[in-house]
């Protein structure tokens, strides 16, 4: 009697993973910051691709024999740790494609990776130019870039708030140093003065210093080009010490988190974005309302839909390649055309970029951004 | 503003984190003054100061809001107790049973027991950054052109007075003397009838407390703190303790105040990018000047 037992479970156990071979699983891979300062960017991402990956898993297999899965990891906005995560990524055979990374300087440090592994990766906020100017076929990304933001913060600076003195700080990372390059430049070419152009260190607390020595300068309008918890340091030690100048930020501080670090000191500080006013669009009312009934409305950040519409890029060119293949998937994505997504209809340049290149400007208003209008009228 | 006001505005800046800096330093100096180790988990017990006064005022009742002095009082009591008996039992489990051991094998476990408090912060409190209450608006005392906040007096006040009490208790109490004869000489200290292990609990408990009361002020200053805050801040205040002479008290609150103007006027008038660079260049200089610091460990001949 217990020897047909025995017989019958090893039957069973034989019958199911037989089972479990045949339905395999393709990954999708998603890289942010989730821990640290940033982690609020990094945690929206993964929701945002949870989303995507359960839509589809709900209604069955993307490909016969393949559900969808996510691998989430940390890069905690640190370049070299952005890199050891890619080879993680590239290293397993079932990912075929990646969402991420956030920060400018981790996609331009993980990039080569991607590229050799021909593995996708599609950015839903990395906006420096440069990561796609490098020549990878790899690398999309559905926001705008800042050579089309930095511009337009430019020329909203100048012609609707009127700036004659500017003074430009940033926080020496590829993102920061980037938009705030460009900034000055536009803003100079406009006829504005720059009074000064100073760095500070991420992860820095104090810097009174260099704010009371930018008071002594008077400027009318302080454009910082940098990441929310730097940004809502500086802007309260301004306040404090009686820096009144306006405030001008890019979508680096376009994060309800700022709010809640800057508090009232936030109110009536513009930042631009890199996309539009997502709440007022009518293709995005469905994300939301499932966004905010599993995670919480408080919860979702800037490039929530981008990071879905990337995710929908991904899971769309995967069903086409019909197969789990990175070079396949890969040249789905590019071929991707009109892709009716959150955001509006995507395509990519021949570099990667997105071409909606719509920039939004916001204002913190009773503890809340308000969309202000679009940066160039 | 005039050059002169602003000299004096980034005077200020520096004065007020440098009071910071001391307070921290003086947990360094203490515990470095009796056994000569450098507690190096001495920055995480500052930041618990901040998490414990953050966690307090979130348990207070409503009625116990902002701007009631009792509120505040209460954060710093308990952030106070808090860091002190941490420090204390850190130094039971930690670096008593190592009395006798060379002293890098203490070194290596302070180092330890950093990494394992800022581990413990992260789990308790998450790794976001967390955001502090508003205690004193912006209201600020103006001169002319240079402001000083009320929180930026508060800081200065509060930290001159909690170091002339430490002063005063070193100088004119018995425990104080005791604390004095263990530093100068433990063996002798012992033969005296001093108990030397209680006198080391006395200064981790001190030196603990000190550095609890200027992680809460750091919260309340800067308004945001995360795990790691403690490192950074550490070794800063480390550099300071060893600025004014390492085992030496006044020269730890010295060297704070110091460190902090070098660096406040450092990147107020050279480059903020290297504030820290301008900082510990300084310190260079000064150390191979004076290898033992301003003031140098007091020694009686």
């Amino acid at each position: 009697m217990r020897k047909k037992i025995l017989i019958v479970i090893c039957c069973l156990l034989s019958a199911l993973s037989l089972g479990a071979k045949q339905t395999g699983v393709i990954k999708i891979g998603c890289v942010g910051p989730i821990t640290g300062d940033q982690a609020s960017l990094g945690l929206d991402q993964l929701h945002a691709l949870q989303i995507a990956v359960d839509e589809v898993n709900a209604k069955g297999e993307i490909i016969p024999g393949c559900r969808l899965e996510v691998v989430s990891l940390d890069d905690q906005h640190n370049p070299s740790q952005a890199v050891a995560m890619a080879k993680r990524l590239a290293a397993d055979p079932d990912v075929v494609a990646v969402i991420g990374h956030m920060n400018s300087s981790c996609s331009l440090a993980a990039a080569p990776i991607y590229q050799n592994a021909r593995m996708a990766e599609i950015s839903p906020s990395s906006s420096n130019p440069e990561i796609s100017r490098k020549g990878y076929d790899t690398f999309f990304r559905t926001c705008a870039t800042d050579d089309i933001q930095a511009p337009q913060a430019a020329y909203f600076a100048f012609k609707q708030l009127k700036a004659q003195k500017v003074f430009v700080i940033d926080d020496k990372t590829t993102y920061g140093k980037g938009i705030a390059d460009e900034f000055k430049k536009e803003i100079l070419r406009l006829g504005s003065s720059v009074l000064g152009h100073q760095g500070i260190m991420q992860g820095e607390k104090d810097f009174t210093p260099l704010l009371t020595k930018i008071k002594a300068l008077a400027p009318d309008l302080i454009f910082f080009g940098g990441m929310y918890p730097e940004g809502a340091l500086l802007l309260r030690q301004a306040r404090s010490l009686g820096l009144i100048a306006q405030w001008l930020g890019g979508d680096g501080i376009y994060v309800s988190a700022f709010i809640d670090l800057a508090k009232e000191d936030a109110e009536g500080v513009y930042c631009t974005f890199i996309g539009a006013d997502v709440s007022s669009l009518a293709s995005a009312k469905n994300y939301l309302e499932t966004y905010n009934s599993r995670f919480g409305r408080q919860h979702i950040g800037p490039y929530s839909a981008y990071a879905y519409d990337a995710a929908n890029i991904i899971i769309e060119a995967i069903r086409k390649a019909a197969k789990k293949d990175r070079q396949a998937v890969l040249a789905q994505v590019r071929a991707t055309k009109d892709f009716p997504g959150v955001v509006g209809l995507t395509n990519f340049d021949e570099k990667g970029d997105s071409t909606i290149g719509f920039i939004g400007v916001f204002r913190v208003k009773n503890s809340a951004f308000e969309y202000v209008g679009p940066a160039k009228q | 503003m005039s050059p002169l006001e602003t000299f004096i505005q980034q005077l200020i800046n520096g004065l007020v984190i440098g009071m910071i800096y001391a307070l921290i330093a003086l947990g360094y100096t203490m515990v470095y003054g009796i056994i000569q180790l450098i507690n190096f988990a001495h920055g995480e017990i500052f930041i618990t100061g901040a998490f414990i006064g953050l966690a307090v005022f979130g348990a207070l009742p409503g009625a116990l809001g902002l701007g009631n002095l009792w509120a505040l009082v209460l954060m710093f009591a308990l952030a106070m107790a808090g860091c002190g008996l941490l420090g204390v039992l850190i130094e039971r489990v930690a670096y008593r049973p190592l009395r006798k051991s060379p002293r890098l094998a203490c070194l290596i476990t302070a180092i330890g027991v950093s990494f394992i408090l800022q581990n413990v912060l992260m789990l308790i409190w998450g790794p976001v950054d967390k955001s502090f209450p508003v205690f004193f608006k912006h209201s600020a005392l103006t001169f002319g052109a240079f402001r000083v906040t009320f929180m930026q007096s508060f800081i200065v006040i509060s930290s001159l007075v909690m170091m002339l009490v430490l002063h005063f208790f070193i100088r004119r109490t018995m425990l104080g003397k005791a604390l004095r004869a263990a530093s100068e000489d433990m063996t002798a200290a012992r033969l005296m009838g001093i108990n030397v292990e209680r006198i080391i609990s006395v200064c981790f408990l001190i030196g603990s407390a000190l550095g609890g009361a200027g992680g809460l002020m750091y919260g309340m200053y800067y308004n945001t703190i995360t795990f790691h805050d403690g490192y950074l801040a550490g070794i800063k205040a480390f550099t300071a303790a060893v600025l004014g002479g390492i085992g030496n008290v006044p020269g730890a609150m010295l060297g704070g105040v110091a460190l902090g103007m070098m660096e406040g006027l450092g990147a107020g008038y050279l480059s903020s990018e290297w504030k820290n660079v301008f900082a510990f260049l300084i310190l260079i200089i000064l150390l191979l000047r004076w290898p033992s610091g301003i003031l140098g460990k007091f020694r009686h001949e």
